[in-house]
Formats: C-alpha cells, sequence, structure tokens
C-alpha cells in the first residue's frame, strides 16, 4: 500500500504523481501530469534522496514514516534545489530534528534564498570528488553545472552502480503505477514527454550535458534514478544515445517540420501544399503544426528533433506574427543550432516577413542554414507560386538527401 | 621537462644529413645554376619514405610525428633551401588537406600516392587578385550534372608542373567572399589543365614554381575536398601547418650558413689568426648560433602542438615569422663573414643568400604572421553589426546588385537604340537565336517584360513583336497580369511570382517596385526603357533609355530584327546554393555558473576585453560578467563534425 516501489533491496521510490497542476513552472502544459521522484536509502544509516513538490508532502511523509518503519532520519541528500523538488524540505527537517543535510554549497545559499533555517551544523557540504559511505552504500559526487541550475550534483553509489541523475533523464508525465522504463513501450508512449522536458528545460544547456555524459562514461552506471519520470535499469544506452544527440543538438530524424502562422488558412494551405511536394517527393517524415494552436512547447520538442523546419508565417503590423515571433525567440533562448530552414512568407501589401525571419535566423542563432529558396505569396497562394513552391520542396528534399549522405560518409 | 627532441628525431636527422650530403650537395650548384628540378633526388626521398613523414602507416606514410617532417625539411634545406620547400610544399600542402578532410575514398586515391612519395602534391590558393586576402579569389567551380567546371588561374604554384595531384581553390557561391570558396583535388593531365612555363627565380631555384591554368576544366564532382563553401577554412587550416614547414626550411637554411660561416671564420687567417677569433666576427657567430637556437625552439614546439592537436595557429606563425627573419639576418651575417669570397658564385653562401628571401614572403608574409599573432593577442575591430563598437554601416547597394547602370543619352531615339543594340551585340548576344513566345519565364533566357507603362492592351502586341525579335518571351510587371488581365498570371515576374534568372531581361514602361526588381535580381543583363528618369529600374538596370514606349519599341524591333529566329540552344540553369555554415575557427565557452557564453566578436565592454580577442587569451583573472565564476571553470562547447 502508500504506493512504495522497491528499486532495490534498500532503496525506495517516495515520490509521488501530480496530475492536478496545469502548467509545469506556470509555462510547460502537462496533459499526463509529472511525478516528483524522492527515494529512501535503507542502509546502516538512512538516507532521503531529494524531496518533493510542497503539492504532495502530506502522502509523501507518510511514506517516509512507513518505509523508515520506527527508526530515524540520518541524512537528507539534496541534489538540485528547485522548489519543484524541495517543498518538502523545511518539514522533513522539523519531524527529524537530527538529520543533516547533504548538498552543494550553491545549494546552501539557495536554500537560505528561499528562507529555510536550518542549523549551520547540519549541513554537510560535498564538491566533484567527495564520497561518504552510510554503510554498505558509498556515494560518490559529481558537479554538473548549469543541468540546468548551477548547483547542481549528481551522486553514485558505488556499491550497486545506482546513478542519481537530478533533472537529467527525467520526464514529463506522472509513471501512474509503473516504476521502470522497461515497464512501458518508452518508445511509443514515453519518448515525446521525455523530449519535451528535456529540450524545453535543459536544451539551452547542452555543452554541460556533454560535460556530464563525458564523465558519465566513466561509471559502471547500472541503474539511473531522475528527479521525473521513469528509473532505467535496462538499455541505458537507448536514453544515453538520445541525451548526446539532444545535447549536441544533432537532428534524431531526417525530415521536415513545418510550423506555420496563418489568420485566415492561406498560409495554411500553402504549408499543406508544400508538406504534400515534400513527401511526394520521397521524403516521408514530414509534421505540420500552426504555431498559433500547438503548445510552442512541443514546437521546441519538435524542432530538436528534426533536421529541416520550414517556417511559414504571414506578415503582420510589418513583422513577424506574434505567436510565431514567440517561438522563434525560444527555440534562440533553448540554443538549439545546426538545422536547415526553409521559408514560405505571406503578405498582402508589404510582405517583410521573410527577410526578417531569415535575418533573424543569420544573426541571432548559430549553425543555421537559410535555404536561399524563399516561397513569396501574395495573399493566397497562385498558379504563379508553382514554380518557387517547387523549388523550395526540390530544395529541402535535395537538402535532406544530402544530409543522410553526409552522415552515412561520416558512418 | 627536458625541451630536447628524442633519440629517434636525431637518428633520422643523421639519415637525412647524409643523404643531403652524399646526394644533393654534390649537385646544388648545378641544380641552382640551371633551374633544374632534381627528380632523381625527389624519388630517392620517397624511396626512403620522408615524403608522408607525419602521416599514418595506414594512409602510405611513415607513422612519424611532425617534428621528424620538420627535421626532415631543415636538414634538407640546410643544403639546398629548393629541395627543403619541394618537401614542404608537397608534404603540408599537398597532401595536409587530403588527409584532414578527405573520404576514405579521397584519402586511397590521392593521400596514400603522396604519403608514398609515388606522387608529388601542391597548393593552388594564390591568385594575381587574392594573395594574403583570399576573397579576391576569381577561379570560379559550376556545378554541372556530376562535374564541376573549373575556370581561371593561379600563380606562384610551388611544385607545379611537376607535382601530378593539386589542391585548387575556387569559387562556388559568388559574392559571398570567402565563405564561398571551395576546395577541389585536380589531377595534372585532365583536359583543360595547362601551365605556365616555370618562373625564373631569384633563389631556391631547384624547386619549381608555375602558374595553374583551367579552361572548362571537368572535376568530378567526388573530387571536392570538405564540403562546399568549407575551402577557405581548409586553406586557412593548411597555411597553419605549412608555416611550420616554411619555418623549417628557414630555419635549415640558416642552419647551414651557419655552419659555412663558422668553419669559414676558423680557417681564414687575418692579422695573423682565424677570424674567428676576432671579437666582431665571434660575435657574430654567437649571435647566429643564439638566434638559431630560439628558431628552433619555436619550430618544434609548434609541431609538436600541431601533432598533439592543440591550438598552434599563432605558435606556428611565430615560429615562421621568426625563423625567417633571423634567417635573413644569419645569411646576411654568413655572407659578411665570407668577405668577398661570399659575393662569388659557386660559394654555398651566396646562394643560402637568395634562398633565405622567399621564407619571409610565401606562405603568409611576415606581415600577415604578425597580423595573426597580434588580432591573437589584442583582438581587433569589432566588423560584425552585432558588435558592441557601435553600428557597422550596412553597405547600401541596389536590389538587382552592382549593375552597369549605363544610361544612354542621345539627341534621337534612333542613336539611342543603336547604341544598345551594339552594345548588347558586344556582350554577346545574338539576335537570330530565338525561343517561343511562351516559353515558362523559369526556362527563358530573355524576356522582355512589359509594366503599367505599357498603357492599354493596344500596345501588347507591339510588345510581343518586340520579344519575338529579341528572341525572348514575353513577361509582365504584377499589376499588368493581377489587375489589368494582359497576360496570365503564371507570367508576371517578381518576389511573389516569377523569378528571372536568365541572361538578358528587356523593361518595357516598369517603374521598378521593390518586389518586382528582387524577381528579376538573378538576371544577367537588365534593359530599362522608361519615360520616367527617377525609376527606381534606372537604379538596377545595365543599359538605360529614357524614352516614350510607343517611338522606342518599333526601333527596337527593327533594329533586333523581324526575321524568323532560328531556336535557341537549351538554357543553362545554374543553381546557386548556399554553403552550409560552420562553427567558429576559434574556441566558444560557456560559464559553468550561469550558462552565459563569451563572444569573441564582442568581447566583455565592462570587463575591458575588446572584441575579437579570443577566449583563451583574456587574461587569467578573468571572470564571468553575469555571475563572476572565474575563467578556469568555464567549458568548451563542441560542435558536431560536419561543422568544423
Amino acid at each position: 500500500m502508500y504506493n512504495i516501489r522497491k528499486i532495490t533491496d534498500d532503496l525506495y521510490f517516495v515520490g509521488g504523481n501530480d496530475h492536478r497542476l496545469e502548467l509545469f513552472e506556470n509555462m510547460f502544459p502537462i496533459p499526463d501530469g509529472v511525478s516528483y521522484n524522492s527515494y529512501l536509502l535503507m542502509d546502516e544509516k538512512t538516507v532521503l534522496i531529494d524531496s518533493v513538490d510542497w503539492a504532495i508532502t502530506r502522502d509523501y511523509l507518510r511514506k517516509i514514516e512507513i518505509v523508515l518503519d520506527g527508526r530515524d532520519l540520518d541524512y537528507m541528500l539534496i541534489h538540485h534545489m528547485e522548489p519543484d523538488h524541495c517543498g518538502a524540505i523545511e518539514e522533513v527537517c522539523l519531524r527529524y530534528p537530527k538529520l543533516s543535510i547533504i548538498s552543494s554549497e550553491q545549494a546552501f545559499d539557495i536554500m537560505r534564498q528561499i528562507g529555510y533555517d536550518i542549523p549551520e551544523d547540519r549541513l554537510i557540504k560535498v564538491k566533484e570528488g567527495d564520497t561518504m559511505s552510510f554503510g554498505k552504500h558509498t556515494f560518490a559526487f559529481v558537479e554538473a553545472p548549469m543541468v540546468h541550475w548551477p548547483e547542481v550534483i549528481m551522486s553514485f553509489d558505488t556499491y550497486d552502480g545506482t546513478l542519481f541523475s537530478s533533472d537529467g533523464f527525467g520526464s514529463f508525465g506522472a509513471i501512474d503505477g509503473k516504476m521502470f522504463a522497461d515497464e512501458v513501450d518508452f518508445e511509443r508512449d514515453w519518448l515525446d514527454e521525455a523530449r519535451r522536458y528535456y529540450t524545453n528545460i535543459v536544451g539551452k544547456y547542452g555543452p554541460f550535458v556533454q560535460d556530464v555524459l563525458k564523465k558519465a562514461s566513466g561509471l559502471p552506471i547500472q541503474r539511473i534514478c531522475p528527479l521525473h519520470g521513469l528509473v532505467w535499469r535496462e538499455n541505458l544506452g537507448y536514453i544515453l544515445e538520445k541525451y548526446d544527440k539532444w545535447s549536441s543538438y544533432e537532428p534524431e530524424a531526417h525530415g521536415v517540420l513545418i510550423v506555420y502562422a496563418t489568420m485566415y488558412g492561406n498560409t495554411e494551405n500553402a504549408s499543406q501544399e508544400l508538406a504534400n511536394d515534400i513527401v511526394q517527393k520521397g521524403v516521408k517524415d514530414v509534421k505540420v503544426y500552426d504555431v498559433s494552436s500547438t503548445p510552442v512547447s512541443q514546437l521546441i520538442a519538435e524542432s530538436f528533433k528534426y533536421s529541416h523546419i520550414v517556417i511559414a508565417c504571414v506578415t503582420y503590423n510589418l513583422g513577424i506574427y506574434p505567436p510565431m515571433k514567440n517561438f522563434l525567440m525560444d527555440m534562440q533562448a533553448l540554443n538549439l543550432q545546426n538545422r536547415t530552414i526553409g521559408i514560405v512568407e505571406n503578405g498582402t501589401w508589404a510582405c517583410n516577413v521573410g527577410d526578417l525571419i531569415e535575418e533573424f535566423f543569420d544573426e541571432e542563432m548559430k549553425l543555421m542554414d537559410v535555404l536561399s529558396d524563399r516561397v513569396t505569396i501574395n495573399t493566397s497562394l497562385n498558379i504563379g507560386n508553382r514554380n518557387d513552391m517547387d523549388a523550395l520542396a526540390d530544395s529541402i528534399v535535395e537538402s535532406v538527401n544530402n544530409l543522410k549522405e553526409l552522415k552515412a560518409k561520416q558512418g | 621537462m627536458l625541451y630536447q627532441t628524442t633519440k629517434d628525431h636525431e637518428s633520422l636527422r643523421q639519415a637525412i644529413r647524409e643523404f643531403a650530403e652524399n646526394e644533393i650537395k654534390p649537385i646544388a650548384f648545378a641544380l641552382d645554376q640551371n633551374n633544374e628540378f632534381p627528380d632523381e633526388i625527389v624519388k630517392k626521398i620517397g624511396e626512403n619514405n620522408w615524403m608522408g613523414l607525419p602521416y599514418s602507416k595506414k594512409d602510405g606514410g611513415a607513422g612519424l610525428d611532425v617534428i621528424s617532417y620538420a627535421i626532415a625539411v631543415e636538414e634538407l634545406s640546410r643544403v639546398d633551401g629548393g629541395v627543403g620547400v619541394i618537401l614542404s610544399a608537397h608534404t603540408s600542402l599537398g597532401a595536409y588537406p587530403v588527409e584532414a578532410y578527405g573520404t576514405k575514398e579521397q584519402k586511397e586515391k590521392y593521400l596514400v600516392p603522396m604519403a608514398k612519395g609515388e606522387k608529388i602534391g601542391a597548393f593552388g590558393l594564390t591568385e594575381t587578385e587574392a594573395g594574403s586576402d583570399a576573397s579576391g579569389t576569381q577561379t570560379t567551380a559550376i556545378l554541372e550534372g556530376d562535374h564541376y567546371i573549373l575556370n581561371g588561374s593561379k600563380i606562384f604554384i610551388t611544385n607545379a608542373p611537376k607535382a601530378d595531384i593539386y589542391i585548387v581553390f575556387a569559387v562556388t557561391t559568388p559574392d559571398i567572399g570567402t565563405h564561398g570558396i571551395s576546395a577541389f583535388i585536380v589531377e595534372k593531365g585532365w583536359e583543360g589543365f595547362t601551365f605556365s612555363d616555370p618562373y625564373d627565380k631569384l633563389g631556391i631555384r631547384s624547386s619549381t614554381t608555375a602558374e595553374l591554368h583551367f579552361n572548362n576544366v571537368k572535376v568530378p564532382k567526388e573530387n571536392l575536398l570538405g564540403q562546399e563553401g568549407q575551402g577557405f577554412r581548409i586553406a586557412m587550416q593548411t597555411l597553419d601547418g605549412g608555416r611550420i614547414g616554411i619555418a623549417a626550411q628557414a630555419l635549415g637554411i640558416a642552419q647551414g650558413a651557419y655552419e659555412a660561416a663558422l668553419k669559414y671564420a676558423r680557417e681564414r687567417i687575418q692579422f695573423g689568426r682565424p677570424i674567428a677569433q676576432q671579437q666582431s666576427i665571434a660575435f657574430k657567430i654567437s649571435d647566429m648560433a643564439t638566434q638559431l637556437r630560439a628558431a628552433r625552439f619555436l619550430v618544434y614546439s609548434a609541431a609538436e602542438m600541431k601533432h598533439n592537436e592543440l591550438r598552434y595557429s599563432v605558435e606556428a606563425a611565430m615560429a615562421k615569422q621568426y625563423a625567417s627573419d633571423v634567417c635573413m639576418k644569419i645569411v646576411d651575417d654568413a655572407l659578411q663573414i665570407h668577405g668577398g669570397s661570399g659575393y662569388m658564385k659557386g660559394m654555398d653562401v651566396e646562394r643560402f643568400y637568395r634562398d633565405a628571401k622567399i621564407t619571409t614572403i610565401y606562405e603568409g608574409t611576415n606581415e600577415i604572421q604578425r597580423l595573426v599573432i597580434s588580432a591573437n593577442l589584442i583582438g581587433r575591430m569589432p566588423k560584425s553589426k552585432k558588435s558592441a563598437g557601435g553600428v557597422a554601416a550596412k553597405k547600401a547597394e541596389p536590389i538587382t546588385g552592382v549593375r552597369k547602370r549605363e544610361m544612354i543619352q542621345t539627341d534621337t531615339a534612333q542613336e539611342a537604340v543603336d547604341i544598345l543594340v551594339e552594345n548588347l551585340k558586344k556582350d554577346g548576344f545574338d539576335f537570330t537565336v530565338g525561343i517561343d513566345l511562351n516559353t515558362p519565364i523559369v526556362d527563358s533566357d530573355r524576356v522582355v517584360s512589359v509594366g503599367k507603362g505599357i498603357g492599354s492592351e493596344d500596345n501588347m502586341e507591339l510588345a510581343k513583336q518586340l520579344a519575338h525579335a529579341a528572341g525572348a518571351s514575353i513577361g509582365a510587371s504584377r499589376p499588368v497580369a493581377e489587375s489589368m488581365y494582359l497576360l496570365p498570371l503564371e507570367r508576371y515576374i517578381g518576389m511573389s511570382g516569377q523569378k528571372f534568372k536568365g541572361n538578358l531581361y528587356i523593361a518595357l514602361g516598369i517603374s521598378g517596385a521593390v518586389q518586382h526588381l528582387k524577381g528579376i535580381k538573378d538576371a544577367g543583363t537588365i534593359v530599362a526603357i522608361n519615360n520616367n528618369p527617377g525609376s527606381a529600374i534606372f537604379k538596377n538596370c545595365d543599359y538605360g533609355i529614357v524614352g516614350d514606349l510607343n517611338e522606342i519599341m518599333p526601333l527596337l524591333i527593327e533594329a533586333f530584327g523581324t526575321e524568323e529566329k532560328k531556336p535557341a540552344p537549351p538554357m543553362k540553369r545554374i543553381r546557386k546554393a548556399k554553403p552550409r555554415k560552420l562553427a567558429p575557427a576559434y574556441g566558444v565557452y560557456v560559464c559553468t555558473g550561469c550558462g552565459y557564453e563569451y563572444d569573441p566578436e564582442l568581447g566583455d565592454p565592462e570587463g575591458e576585453i575588446d572584441p575579437g580577442l579570443t577566449f583563451e587569451n583574456l587574461p587569467d583573472n578573468w571572470e564571468c560578467p553575469e555571475c563572476q565564476t572565474v575563467k578556469a571553470d568555464f567549458i568548451e562547447e563542441k560542435y558536431p563534425a560536419d561543422r568544423q
């Protein structure tokens, strides 16, 4: 009972799910909810690993009490001080007044900023390379700065190869009884949300993730326990490879994402025409989205997935249509790079949006190649646009094929 | 650490020195006198496995390090600077780009025989208008089917015409400067690839130098080295390594001159004792030895850095600049020590004196080396508009690019029309051939296009006759098709309609709205005829006539000729693909405290760091401007291999 699951003989999952929160970070829709993961290690010492959001703290405290089964709590190990993981810290400290908190120096600074009043002599600062033994289990601490906050540490249980990866390898989506990635069809049911989580939350910090992946490649990792989503204990190479791709801004799919901004359906129609042309010319992996009705976090996730992105946009107030502008700004903020861009512009009297979009990609973002074949529409697609539509579709298909060839050559 | 070469290095030096002393020295004077390339010597260098010293055994090389290669160039140059540069240009400039950027197939086909010494390599970058500044490159390579068609010339190419394999740089995308340059592997013997007579040079006369001429040379697509647009990057990276070779050459020439001077000074007796015992000579010799030692450390250190894959551009530039500058001084002193004897042909120092000069000039003049070094230390003036130092003025240019804008002003319309047609014929247009009036715009080599100035439908017949006479199809501006219904929608030209990319565009009564001009920016020649001299079209044309269409059209029809036109040859359409962008050549670093990225283009104005200063050259006590994290805690960003 009480939704407690064992990860190993000594390690219990004491976190929980939240289906009532509508917007994660008050910004990202989470229709499938989210889990806040916390783990309890029962060794010679008892160690509560991370904490949860205030929203589920009542159940959380109960679970801790049950797993402890009368024992006292010796330590609380905090990897990341974002409030969705530390809402319950103060409450746990009040209930277990003898416990000490293990974390990084900067995490304690943030704790003080939040206003948690914990005596200095109960704080144990750790840094890269430090180890701590709790009995059988000895934890080695790894600093993971800017994944995606500066205070983040990860820890590696040298006894059984468990990596506590903080927000790394996390995902949106409540786990609802499942515990391990091998208990679900991850590729079908979870990959999209894992990607949406990574790209929107951590996307900007690719170089730092690469740095941590390099450190991790030297560890005999048996399982990965993240702070959101499922625990990995099988086929770790699968998720590590995804992380390597995302964090190095390499596309997962050689295909085309078309995002359009349409006011009365004309640009939408052109986008559908273009999708049709591209598929008929041989590139089948094409996705089309309306920028006004798709959460930008989903567009971001798809942008990280696909090698080619077409921006089809109307001119609005002699500028970029605001929802599209918002999407472009977000793409830039998240440091997306290494993509090929096609542009379809529309304007009824002074169509200037294509130039603005091209300039944005050229000047504000990195390694974004804007194709020189652009389609300009005056209000609505007409027969005169046929050559340009063909040229853009040809150019995209050629570019996708060239990229495939280039990647094949590199092996 | 002990700054010393290894035993293996020294035994290699010994072997090459013996070879140079025994095989080259006896003929060096003759080679110099006769301007003669030592084919046999080069063959033997290859047989000794010295033509690919720094390349892996798998690639046909000796699998040694870059210092070994520098020692080889040094030792050959110690006896004959010309032979030294044959090896340097072959190894650093011919073989290296293939090793660094070649595909598996390219390496098998070209690198292996070069590294084995079976084939000689060379490098063609310099042109009459592109020396230190590669953005002036005029040689072009245009993709047609499975081949690039190469046209243009290269000058001052070391190892030409003896070399078998040439790395040639050509423009694949015009008008975007160095980003539009690509590298190609070109074989001697291909049709249209010829050479000038070798130059008659001041020094290094045993090496051969000539011009390369390309006349419609068909280069197979698979001989593109790296990606389109990567050429400049390849050239610069290659020259970084080449500098080590030239530095080693300068070092070797200086070493030879120093040894000759020392020997002579010991033997030459004046005032009852060897002149080496005269302080004025002794001090010269001590200065020479000191400069040699300093130069040698610079050269070997740069070589070692290259071998260990560290950034070494600045160190290679320092080595090249310093070694060649002191080489000039050492050969000068060495000749001075020889007195009048040194001035005579047949004396080694006389040859060394002439051989030395080229080392301060080629593979980047020493002025350019100083530019490389100083830009790294100091930064440079901002150039992108993102830069902090104010907004750089965007070059104002007509929408259709730079055009001739020749306004034909005469007393009569007839004269104007005659001059126009004469000019067009001079430009190569043949008005005895033509295309169908209704050829799709995109397939038309010529278009006669009407604007609102045409007035009414009545004049369309005249416009069509003119199109026929000019051998063109008929087109229009947007309003003519959209509102006046004089032509179908698919025949209007402009940003939102058809783009004209053919050779001749004759605009009749078109004022030149921005969206129209954007549709003809790729036109070869633009002719504008309009009654308003203030029309924008005149700022965007090659030839312009101000006048009344009703008067000019009939005259033009007459001038072009109303006879039935012979069918025009099919139009060649050139696709202008932009090359992919490349990762910055400098290291990009991010802060572990907050994610801030240091951008050398911007510098750090509050930290008093000028734009242009690379992260590596920031002071050690520099801190993140956002969160005060120290420089040492920054990490370097990696970029995908295909963007390097």
